[in-house]
């Protein structure tokens, strides 16, 4: 089936505004599974029920149905109906972008744009958190009007965060990544 | 929400500045939603607070973010807005941007491109107002140079070469004699091949004493075009407007009428939807008018028309954009005293008008009666070096002219700027000179009397800095 963001997103905003710890959900050749809590612990600390998503949040279609893993990763994360900036929102490790553990960096976005974790619709992500990547290593694609425009680390190190929806408009010089600096 | 039986409208407020927030201000009373795009640098403006949302379109320069039509247009369709006013300034007179609008289904607050690229070219725009009999000054252009200097004698020294796609003075050579004239016409030329990407030049009359008048516009896209009278903007330093006002009380009531029928041919030819003005430069001793071009945008100078009026211009300009017939007719326009205008800005008079960018440890703008500020600026904001100096926009309102320059007066004098320096103290000393009293003055007034005008500023400046000397 065809599974669109938008809808992906209402559920996620129902789910917030409900208590609960494990939410499953499945639907034809669609599995959702978003659990809350555990996040602190760091990404290594998940178990999702897909391997392709590494947060709090797995949704795991049929390989060609979902674009876009580690946004879709990084989308309930720190549960938050007190975090209002999107980035908060979104962080896929818990990491705050303003305040970043020693030895991390911030990715920003280099120009306005809307944000795409992966080459086209379907395929797998640039990056996961977790990933180790080097300064010319692609992260993300920022679109502006129909130029695709790619981002890279520009540092050597591990991904930490995804602070980005695919989709989303990407503000200039708003952070995208976290990176663990290991070079 | 209170948009009543209008559709939602969310607009994209493509600009920066005092007309950032009248923009989002007369949004708000039309009950449509706001989206501010700023630079890097415009964060903490008051527009960025005051807009329903703000999104950070890129870097400080201008290329970079507000003449960025790509990011311009990315952030509105993303943040799903419905029209995209772009102000004055910018991209508010750019044919391309336009068209691009459209093509993302937004709607362009101002004219078609078609309207925006016959006025972007003043030699198109004269062609034009000739063609619906509206008076011109002699000039025109010529290919080769023995048929220029023919022209320019037809015309009468001096002359003036400019630039078909300039604007603001720039592109422009003055010509007391024909000896200069080859060289002029070559140099303007190249020029403006480099700085407006075309080399069309042509002449005009050089009118050594004018004033500037200009009439405003408004179409709707129901074949109704109205005009708001007259301004005056004589007061200008190397083609920047310092002073403004409405109406134009040198012009004889037969003048007036000329003027006014003149301004409307050129909306009817254009078909001419939005807000516009229409300027022309008038020839006081002879009883003169002679058409400059059309500005077809919001004018920095707008709310003088406003105060005489009682118009807000911007809503009429987003529903006339947005399809809406004017909610007023010719008939119901009239105007009632005099408005004055001074444009408050972070320049030196001392140094000839030199930008003074820097942090506005005060800013008290005296409670006024019959007094509005339109201000982007609060106690702490950091004016920032990469836009223009405008601070903010003092208008006062009065039942004749020499009660509104009164006012005027008594205004800028209780007004406190610390922190930068600014224009106020030239803008006192204009409002004071009997010149401007009587109403005598013409566009080249102050380019001639700026340094008379600052002389004591100047000398205190010095008296200033010697003294640290020698203390030192």
């Amino acid at each position: 089936m065809n599974f669109d963001l938008e809808e992906l997103a209402a559920i996620i905003e129902q789910l917030d505004q409900t208590e609960f710890t494990d939410f499953r959900f499945e639907h034809g050749d669609l599995r959702l599974h978003v659990r809350r809590g555990g996040y602190d612990a760091g990404p290594g600390a998940f178990a999702p029920a897909a391997p392709a998503a590494g947060a709090g949040i797995a949704a795991a279609p049929a390989p060609a149905a979902a674009p876009a893993t580690p946004a879709l990763a990084a989308a309930p994360a720190p549960a938050p109906a007190t975090a209002p900036a999107p980035a908060d929102s979104t962080a896929g490790a818990g990491l705050d972008p303003a305040a970043l553990p020693e030895g991390h960096m911030v990715v920003k976005a280099p120009m306005l744009g809307t944000f795409y974790g992966a080459p086209k619709p379907g395929a797998a992500p640039f990056v996961q958190v977790g990933d180790a990547v080097g300064p010319e290593t692609t992260l993300c694609i920022i679109e502006v009007m129909k130029l695709m425009n790619s981002v890279s680390a520009g540092v050597t190190g591990e991904v930490a965060a995804v602070f980005l929806h695919d989709g989303e408009l990407a503000e200039f010089d708003q952070p995208l990544f976290a990176v663990k600096v290991t070079a | 929400m209170s948009a009543a039986a209008r559709t939602p409208q969310r607009v994209f407020i493509a600009n920066r500045g005092e007309i950032a927030v009248r923009l989002i201000e007369a949004c708000d009373r039309l009950g449509f939603e706001t989206v501010l795009g700023v630079s890097a640098a415009d964060r903490d403006t008051l527009g960025a607070r005051r807009a329903g949302r703000t999104v950070v379109l890129g870097g400080p320069r201008p290329s970079d973010s507000y003449l960025n039509m790509d990011a311009v247009l990315q952030a509105a369709v993303s943040t799903g807005c419905t029209a995209i006013h772009p102000g004055y300034g910018f991209l508010s007179e750019n044919p391309e941007f336009a068209r691009k609008c459209a093509e993302e289904d937004l709607v362009f607050v101002g004219p078609s491109p078609e309207a925006l690229e016959s006025l972007g070219d003043k030699l198109t725009a004269r062609r034009l107002a000739e063609s619906v009999d509206v008076p011109v000054s002699a000039g025109g252009t010529a290919e080769s140079i023995e048929e220029v200097r023919a022209l320019a004698e037809r015309i009468g020294y001096p002359v003036l070469v400019k630039a078909a796609y300039g604007g603001g003075g720039r592109g422009m050579k003055l010509v007391e004699s024909a000896g200069d004239l080859e060289d002029a016409w070559h140099l303007a030329s190249s020029e403006a091949a480099s700085s407006f990407g075309n080399g069309l030049v042509f002449l005009e009359r050089f009118v050594t004493d004018a004033k500037h008048v200009e009439v405003q516009i408004l179409g709707d896209r129901h074949g109704h075009r109205i005009h708001l009278g007259e301004r005056e903007c004589s007061v200008q330093y190397r083609y920047q407007k310092v002073v403004e006002e409405a109406p134009c009380v040198a012009l004889p009531e037969a003048t007036r009428e000329l003027l006014h029928r003149s301004a409307l041919r050129i909306a009817e030819a254009l078909d001419y939807v939005g807000l516009g003005t229409v300027e022309f430069l008038y020839d006081v001793a002879r009883d003169e008018l002679a058409f400059l071009e059309v500005n077809p945008r919001l004018q920095v100078e707008h709310p003088v028309t406003e105060a005489v009026t009682g118009v807000d211009l911007v809503r009429q300009q987003l529903l006339a954009a947005l399809g809406s017939p004017l909610e007023i007719t010719q008939e119901d326009v009239s105007l009632t005293g005099h408005a004055v205008e001074c444009r408050i800005t972070a320049q030196d008079p001392a140094r000839g008008l030199a930008p003074s960018p820097g942090r506005v440890t005060r800013w008290s703008p005296p409670p006024a009666g019959g007094g509005r500020l339109d201000s982007h600026i609060y106690e702490g904001y950091l004016f920032p070096p990469y836009y223009d100096a405008l601070m903010g926009k003092q208008i006062v309102w009065a039942p004749d002219r020499a009660a509104a320059i009164e006012r005027m007066g008594q205004v800028l004098d209780a007004f406190v700027i610390e922190g930068v320096t600014t224009s106020l103290p030239l803008l006192q000393r204009i409002l004071a000179h009997p010149g401007y009293r009587d109403n005598s003055v013409t566009t080249h007034w102050l380019n001639h009397s700026l340094e008379e005008l600052v002389a004591d500023l100047v000398e205190d400046r010095e008296s200033d800095s010697s003294t640290e000397r020698m203390s030192a």
